[in-house]
């Protein structure tokens, strides 16, 4: 599996798209972070209106929540939709994994191997727009601590935010928008399994996610809404608005894992029965 | 007898309504070079994708080396095989390309047989060029290079010379019969017969998913073989080959007869004629052996429709 792992993410990692990528993840926190400081209005206690995108003017420390919350709904949905819809597909599509399975590299663990590394890049990605909205933040807001008040916790009373208790907070809010992409990333190689069309799989991906989100948003639909993959995907957001940790997330991990154990599980099952036509 | 290298038995492959193989079965022995024959569409590379685990036949078995193949099985490991066209991650060197596939398992590069497969290759500098620059010679000629990393026993390759050009087609050949000498066995499909007649020792003829015939190459063109004789008397070789049990017909051609040969060799008539006193002027093949292909395709169509011009095999017709 080591050696395995060590070929696939040499493959993925020598790709120019990798890289335009990574480029993307640091500029575009960086360009936040300068359009957050041209408002210039910031400064403890003047902020109006709620979400993080106000409170992270206090503090850079909240900036990179600001920047996770903006960009986890859609630009890191597409850019992991892609390594992970293009993970066994790519491959097939090249005409190279067919070479790969006669090598013979036994399918399960191939399949396992291009999840891992398609995930890993997920959550590099993840963890790149964090530390590039942290640094950014920091030079232009400092790292103050954050003083939240009433009107933004929706009723909840005016909190007060150290910078080491909104550090924690900041890697675990990470590491939850990271984690949350688990069910994209099963949904996404499953899908990868089905075409030797990349650009298929992708599609099909972000469209399930879009989708999801859609729906997500008519109340009508009711409590089959709890299973959508997205629906969980901003209940980290509480740790700095309303100064709790939401049981919300508890849940959210857990519809994760279902997703990966359902869809993770079909993809091994067909992958290695399928007849491999590419 | 010894286990052979490749046993096939009652293959079926259905896509849906339609079989792509259906009830094939040959054998290939250690050391043959074995052709698979057909015209495009006749299923060889569906064959050869079940050999290789690719897919899964919808009944009968793959075997290699004894063992029945499943995805991924570890008998592939004794195999060198190339099947369509060599196909890379195009956005890597072709060096890269083979070092990723062969430490894919594990290991490293270098303790493949690097060297073979860099002579194979022949590609200069280029090795360190994306592949992604290459020609289709190239990268079937990297295609080589990559097979042989692994010394495999068996090489099973899928329409091998397709995109190269005359030299490179030699190439491939000279190499072919090296590594038959150094012991290893060859499956290779191909839908050129004077492809195969210069490379194979055996050949397996299928079309339509089905087996045609299979056997040496001197017996397979020898049983559908026409021959053209010349001699002193003509009536009289006439009824002496007449009597020959392995001639099914014979008809007047020019100053010669052509007579068609069901089994047996060539040198039967010329023994026969001979014994019966007569001087035999010309005996050579009267169908190029790509002819001989075609009526092998053809074979049962023929069986059907009574030809016009040659004389049935008859003892009072011939008198
Ligand atoms: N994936 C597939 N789906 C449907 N039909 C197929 C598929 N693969 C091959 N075939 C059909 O099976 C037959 C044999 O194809 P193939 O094995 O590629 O022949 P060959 O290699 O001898 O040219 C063809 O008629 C082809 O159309
Ligand atoms: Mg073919």
């Amino acid at each position: 599996m080591i050696p395995l792992l060590r070929t696939e993410m040499i493959k993925a990692a020598r790709r120019t798209r990798t890289y335009v990528i990574a480029l993307g993840l640091i500029v575009l926190p960086a360009v936040i972070v300068f359009a957050l400081n041209s408002r210039g209005d910031h400064g403890p206690g003047r902020e109006r209106g709620d979400g993080l995108f106000r409170l992270a003017q206090q503090s850079g420390l909240l900036v990179p929540a600001a920047v996770l919350s903006i960009m986890s709904g859609f630009l890191l949905v597409v850019i992991a939709g892609m390594f992970a819809g293009d993970s066994v597909a790519s491959d097939a599509g090249w005409g190279n994994l067919r070479y790969l399975l006669m090598r013979p590299v036994p399918r399960g663990r191939l399949l396992i191997a291009k999840a891992i590394v398609a995930g890993t890049l997920i959550w590099a990605c993840t963890l790149l727009v964090a530390l590039t909205a942290l640094v950014g933040g920091a030079i232009v807001f400092g790292t103050n601590a954050v003083t939240v008040p009433s009107a933004i916790g929706g009723g909840v009373a005016g909190f007060h935010l150290d910078a080491s208790v909104l550090l924690l907070r900041l890697a675990l809010a990470t590491g939850y928008v990271a984690f949350g992409f688990t069910a994209l990333l099963a949904l996404g190689t499953f899908f990868s399994t089905l075409t030797d069309t990349a650009a298929g799989a992708i599609g099909a991906t972000i469209g399930v996610y879009i989708v999801s989100e859609i729906l997500d948003g008519i109340s009508q639909i009711g409590r089959i809404r709890y299973g959508f993959p997205t629906h969980y995907l901003s209940a980290w957001e509480p740790m700095f608005t309303e100064n709790r940790l939401p049981t919300d997330m508890l849940v959210g991990v857990a519809v994760q894992i279902a997703y990966l154990a359902v869809f993770g599980t079909a993809a091994v099952i067909w992958f290695r029965r399928k007849d491999l036509r590419s | 007898m010894p286990m052979p290298i490749v046993n096939v038995t009652g293959l079926w492959k259905n896509f849906g309504e339609v079989s792509a193989v259906e009830d094939l079965s040959f054998v290939v022995e250690q050391g043959q070079v074995c052709g698979l024959l057909g015209p495009n569409g006749a299923g060889k590379s569906t064959t050869l994708r079940v050999l290789m685990g690719l897919e899964r036949p919808s009944r009968g078995t793959a075997e290699l080396f004894g063992v029945s193949v499943q995805p991924g099985c570890g008998e592939l490991i004794r195999v060198g095989a190339m099947v369509e066209q060599a196909a890379f991650v195009p956005h890597l060197s072709g060096m890269l390309n083979l070092r990723l596939w062969w430490e894919a398992l594990g290991g490293h590069l270098r303790d493949a047989d690097l060297d073979t497969a860099l002579g194979i290759a022949d590609l200069g500098d280029a090795i360190n060029r994306k592949v992604r620059t290459y020609s289709q010679g190239m990268k079937q000629r990297l295609g080589f290079a990559r097979l042989l990393l692994a010394r495999p026993e068996l090489l099973v390759l899928d329409e091998p010379t397709n995109g190269l050009d005359p030299g490179e087609i030699r190439d491939i050949r000279e190499l072919i019969g090296r590594l038959t000498r150094e012991g290893a066995t060859v499956l290779l499909s191909s839908h050129h017969l004077s492809e195969v007649e210069q490379t194979c020792s055996h050949l397996v003829v299928m079309n339509h998913g089905k087996l045609v015939s299979s056997g040496t190459v001197a017996q397979l063109v020898g049983s559908t073989g026409s021959v053209y004789v010349e001699v002193d008397d003509r009536e009289r070789a006439r009824t002496v080959l007449s009597a020959l049990p392995s001639v099914r017909n014979l008809h007047l051609q020019g100053d010669g007869l052509v007579v068609d040969l069901h089994d047996g060799r060539r040198s039967d008539l010329s023994v026969a004629l001979m014994t019966a006193g007569l001087r035999l002027e010309t005996i050579a093949p009267a169908q190029r052996l790509e002819d001989a292909f075609l009526e092998l395709l053809e074979g049962p169509a023929r069986d059907l429709t009574p030809s016009e011009t040659p004389v049935a095999v008859d003892a009072t017709e011939a008198q």
